[in-house]
């Protein structure tokens, strides 16, 4: 990417519609290079979280005995963690980079996809659908994978659509903070960093642009899952 | 019945292994992963006997097993080590800045709860209004937004652009002397002591974060009140008390929001470590002198004697905050008696 396109600190204006920053760099440029970097974290965090969750929370839900007694004791353990606070300190411990950023931030939601899956299939596992299928000779594994995990995702999709507003805003924190993908690159965290000073001179537009497309695309995710959620009940709730 | 007896037995035990837990993976997690402590100390030339010294002064130069012992064998007597940086003890430094932190988490959460359940009723009382559209709108916006980000552009509205409140530059304008210490909290001593003047002063320096931190924090409350007070609005018992005339805001407040309270104190609860961690964002933007901004320098200096200080404190008072929440439960709800 060029750098130094234009004058420092320069106002929006028709020629960089979102100003420019201390090197002079186009900001509406960087904004949109950045979000490629942010929504495809976001994404990745979400599905991996997701997965991870699922898979685990629904296995302890239908085989229950030792396995869901240790799971349950785990979560506790991930729970008392205050879950930013954790990622700073894994991330400042590993160092920063891509894949450390994608890892602790899918590990802050895990627990609550571990326990919704979990929750969903112990309550659906004496069904008619889970009995029948168990009747014409599915083996345990399938009757969970193909019949009852299938069953159990909407709760699932709701959360994970709030969680990837809650995710974005975690990936901005962390590169706000140094800690991201790499200090000075172009993602929206590391942007409103580096406009941080610029704010008390009156600069606003610097760490203002980026960090209002965290704002859009969080509250993005949480229209969808507000349209998720309205989908099975009509009206009455937000 | 022994069980029954043995429960609460039972549930300190759990706390108490979630503790030991928690302590166990902040300690590896901070002293095996890392890059070598010594090096912050010693320059680059240090010579092989100099780093020895340092090691062994840091009590680093042990076995792991035996430098987890030690750990522990503090901790017990509430020595949480030293400051790497500035040598400190590290309990000390966490209570001379915890009462900033309190300040300003107590503000926040309460002005959270406060317009949370404002919001909430407002909303379930006008249903599908256009009022109720806006506050919908306004606690999307609420959840969405980056803290940090709200942050910087409050300071830049109110100070830069307005002039109304003052710059980040901590609890006290520069300059500025504190009140004489009673609770710690600045703006109650000033009041305690009949100071208005440096009370407001105080005041108008947690404005600005305090908004900060409860921007979050109010929406999640708006949502839980508003869904908990339809379902009363609409329950027989709502329209018994109409019909038997009682008033419009007794019923509202009287009888449908009540039973909503209860969801409520679990998310301020929560709120609590959220607040904490916001705290590590937003102290660091005001330059408030908390609990938050020192953790944060300490991890960005591989200070970790302060970062597991921190992060035990933080998830005892989690810990100890459920516990209690689970006794005022059975206490306030008779159907979780049993």
């Amino acid at each position: 990417m060029a750098t130094n396109v234009g004058p420092i600190y320069d106002p929006p204006s028709l020629a960089h519609p979102f100003g420019t920053d201390r090197l002079g760099d186009d900001i509406l440029s960087r904004t949109m290079s950045a979000a490629t970097l942010d929504v495809s974290i976001t994404v990745a965090v979400v599905l991996l979280s997701v997965t991870v969750g699922t898979v685990w929370g629904s296995v302890a839900g239908f085989f229950g005995s030792w396995f869901d007694y240790l799971t349950m004791r785990i979560l506790e353990l991930l729970n008392a963690f205050p879950s930013l606070l954790l990622a700073m300190l894994v991330i400042a411990v590993a160092g920063p980079g891509l894949l450390n950023v994608v890892f602790v931030v899918a590990l802050l939601p895990l627990p609550d996809y571990v326990r919704l899956a979990r929750a969903e299939v112990r309550s659906k596992k004496n069904w008619q659908f889970a009995e029948a299928a168990k009747l014409v000779g599915r083996r345990p594994v399938g009757v969970l994978f193909a019949h009852l995990v299938p069953n159990s995702l909407r709760p699932l999709l709701t959360y994970a659509s709030v969680n990837a507003s809650q995710v974005a805003a975690t990936v901005g924190a962390l590169g706000f903070l140094g800690l991201g993908i790499q200090p000075g690159s172009a993602e929206w965290g590391s942007m409103i960093s580096r406009g941080q000073d610029a704010i008390l001179s009156g600069q606003w537009w610097v760490a203002g642009f980026p960090g209002l497309m965290i704002f859009l695309l969080a509250a993005a995710f949480h229209l969808i899952s507000d349209a998720i959620a309205d989908s099975r009940d009509q009206g009455g709730s937000w | 019945m022994v069980a029954a007896r043995l429960r609460p037995l039972l549930r300190i035990v759990g706390a108490m292994s979630v503790i030991v837990g928690i302590v166990s993976v902040t300690f590896l997690v901070s002293r095996v992963f890392t890059a070598d402590p010594v090096n912050l100390f010693v320059g680059n030339s240090a010579t092989k006997e100099m780093r020895d010294q340092a090691r062994k002064e840091l009590g680093l130069a042990d076995s792991l097993p035996v430098q987890y012992l030690h750990f522990l064998r503090g901790l017990l007597t509430g020595d949480l080590g030293k400051s790497y940086l500035t040598g400190r003890p590290v309990t000390a430094d966490l209570i001379t800045r915890m009462p900033a932190t309190l300040e300003l988490g107590l503000y926040a959460i309460t002005l959270g709860v406060l317009m949370g359940v404002i919001v909430g009723v407002l909303a379930a009382v006008f249903r599908g209004s256009a009022l109720d559209g806006v506050l919908r709108l306004l606690t999307t916006a609420g959840l969405s937004l980056p803290q940090f980000w709200v942050g910087l552009m409050l300071l830049w509205l109110f100070f830069v652009t307005l002039h109304v409140a003052p710059g980040p530059s901590g609890r006290m304008p520069a300059g500025m002397e504190a009140p004489p210490t009673i609770t710690g909290l600045y703006v109650v001593d000033a009041v305690l002591q009949g100071d208005w003047a440096t009370a407001m002063i105080a005041a108008k320096q947690l404005l600005l974060p305090v908004l900060t931190l409860s921007v979050g924090s109010f929406a999640p409350i708006a949502r839980q009140v508003r869904s908990a007070m339809v379902e009363s609005l609409d329950s027989d018992y709502v329209r018994t008390a109409r019909a038997m005339g009682v008033s419009q805001t007794r019923v509202w407040f009287a009888y449908a929001l009540k039973p909503g309270l209860l969801s409520v104190l679990t998310i301020a609860a929560g709120l609590v470590g959220w607040t904490l961690a916001g705290s590590v964002l937003v102290e660091g933007i005001f330059a408030w002198p908390g609990i938050g901004q020192l953790a944060l320098t300490a991890i960005r200096s591989s200070d970790y004697p302060i970062v597991q200080g921190f992060v035990l404190y933080v998830a005892v008072l989690y810990v100890v905050i459920w516990a209690l929440l689970e006794a005022v439960y059975t206490r306030v709800d008779p159907r979780l008696r049993s």
